[in-house]
């Protein structure tokens, strides 16, 4: 049996005194797409968080190939092969496009590769390549968007943690951004998506998780779930 | 014309202004703390300049490097230890600490040094020369020319170097820096131990030109607060160009309404400014 990319077991976390994630079990096997779907609130961001080490874990394990990586530190996790795409893009705005993408390869050393990704991410979201010298926050949120997951590709990760692909994006943007999903995970490299948009999400995953107040309550592959009468009264609108 | 002397004489002064602004503003800009210590700092830096000249007999601009190195030190030592337990705290606090730490230091100062004023005698000056009839002298030309390089130095080490963009995307947002892999509590040190550099080199600077005592620290920090006031928060640009401003508005001020009230003259401005435009004029909206 192949080694999960990451797996998490148990985990509990929150902040304060306020407890957000319940016992959270999930499994992210390398160059799979997994959804995480649930209402506002239920603790998807929290999750996401705290894989990256923004927030500490209370209990439980986070677990990157193999290798115990629960409250490792921001730095350590992304050494570990994942970037982290936070929600509401939180680009450096006063910062240009270029150097935008160059702090997502903050920890790498190895020149000529950054220079290789550079062209990619550039080639993979021509509009950045227009707008390389432009400040960040000059942008449209969809090219935001693309310079924040241009930004995370630059760590050269094995997974990619996606917080709200298309919140508040033009629906074309957004067409756009899951081909390019689409692409970089045929590259290899796995990803975990937060979005609200469920039934694109659901088409473009492999497997889902439904998050509900900080546990999760469903999971399976993306098909099963899509056709689950709950979930669709719940998310899609649909009786 | 005896207004280009004044502007001449406003220049050489407003670029030790902007040099001794520049790492304060880095400070505010970035960390989010008004560093009380800062004046403190280049008072230092003038002592090591004093006594590396006095009992090793070297000269204040090669001490301005061992001053830098010095501070650094110090500012990421006290950054690391102190200042980084309470960075997430509100803005009064880390005030309260630097200030805490001031009166510690600059008493200590005052017991190590007394305040007596001392002045570096300097063997062989540099020759004064006069173009188109404006007098300038050397010594004071070659430290503005030392200041404008460093702040030119800091200028592009934020801009195109690693540790610079690390410093910058702190500024900009801590947890997404963070999410980078970049280490901010150490990206703070370094950028404290930097404005601290900026002081200390400074200092030495002026050793060349003014006495030296504890009791010059709250003047260097007063300027500090003008120039950031008047350039606007965080940006190299902004500091040079308050600190040119100011120079130049107290060569004037001392000349029409006499040296005395020049103090008056640029803090009256610094409270119109902070009425008219309180981002100041180079303050770039949103930056923070």
């Amino acid at each position: 049996m192949t080694v999960a990319k990451l797996s998490i077991t148990n985990l509990q976390a929150g902040y304060g005194d306020v407890q957000v994630l319940w016992d959270i079990s999930l499994e992210v096997n390398p160059g799979e797409i997994v959804c995480l779907i649930g209402s506002n609130g239920a603790g998807k961001s929290t999750l996401l968080r705290c894989i990256s080490g923004l927030v500490a874990a209370t209990s439980g394990h986070v677990v990157v190939d193999g290798k115990d990586m629960t409250n490792a530190s921001e730095a350590g996790v992304v050494s570990a092969g994942i970037a982290h795409v936070p929600e509401g893009r939180r680009l450096f705005s006063a910062m240009s496009v270029h150097d935008n993408l160059l702090m997502g390869a903050y920890l790498r050393k190895d020149k000529a590769q950054i220079a290789e990704d550079l062209d990619l991410v550039y080639s993979m979201f021509p509009v950045l390549a227009e707008r390389r010298r432009q400040d960040a926050g000059t942008m449209s949120g969809g090219e935001q968007q693309m310079c924040a997951i241009g930004r995370g590709l630059m760590a050269r990760p094995s997974l990619l943690l996606i917080d709200e692909l298309s919140l508040g994006l033009a629906p074309r943007a957004v067409e756009l951004l899951f081909e390019r999903l689409r692409q970089i995970n045929k590259g290899g490299v796995a990803i975990l998506l937060v979005e609200q948009d469920v039934m694109d999400a659901l088409a473009l995953a492999d497997r889902a998780y439904v998050v509900n107040r900080g546990r999760v309550s469903m999971s399976g592959e993306s098909k099963v779930l899509a056709a689950d009468p709950a979930i669709q009264e719940a998310f899609m609108g649909l009786a | 014309m005896i207004y280009f002397q004044i502007l001449a004489n406003g220049l050489m002064l407003g670029a030790l202004y902007a040099c001794i602004a520049v790492g304060f503003s880095l400070v505010w800009g970035v960390l989010n703390v008004i560093n009380i210590l800062h004046g403190t700092f280049i008072v230092l830096g003038s002592y090591i300049a004093f006594f590396a000249f006095r009992f090793a007999g070297i000269h204040p601009f090669v001490s301005v490097f061992i001053a830098g190195f010095v501070l650094f030190l110090m500012g990421y030592a006290i950054q690391s230890a102190m200042i980084n337990r309470v960075i997430a705290a509100p803005v009064l606090i880390t005030l309260t600490l630097t200030f805490g730490i001031d009166l510690v230091l600059n008493n200590a100062m005052l017991v190590a040094f007394s305040a007596d004023y001392r002045k570096i005698n300097l063997p062989s000056p540099l020759p004064s020369f006069e173009v188109a009839s404006i007098f300038l002298p050397g010594d004071r030309v070659a430290a503005m020319g030392l200041a404008l390089l460093l702040t030119i130095l800091l200028y592009f080490l934020l801009r195109a170097t690693n540790v610079g963009r690390a410093i910058i995307a702190v500024r900009m947002d801590r947890e997404a820096a963070a999410l980078m892999g970049v280490d901010v509590k150490r990206v703070n040190a370094i950028t404290f131990g930097i404005g601290a550099l900026m002081a200390g080199a400074t200092g030495a600077l002026i050793s060349v030109i003014y006495p030296i005592s504890p009791l010059n620290s709250s003047a260097f920090l007063g300027k500090a607060f003008v120039v950031c006031v008047l350039g606007g928060l965080g940006s190299v640009p902004g500091a040079l160009v308050g600190g040119l401003m100011l120079g130049v508005l107290e060569s004037f001020g001392g000349f029409w309404f006499g040296p005395e009230h020049a103090v008056t003259l640029s803090f009256g401005l610094l409270l119109i400014l902070l009425f008219a435009r309180p981002g100041g004029l180079l303050g770039k909206r949103g930056y923070e």
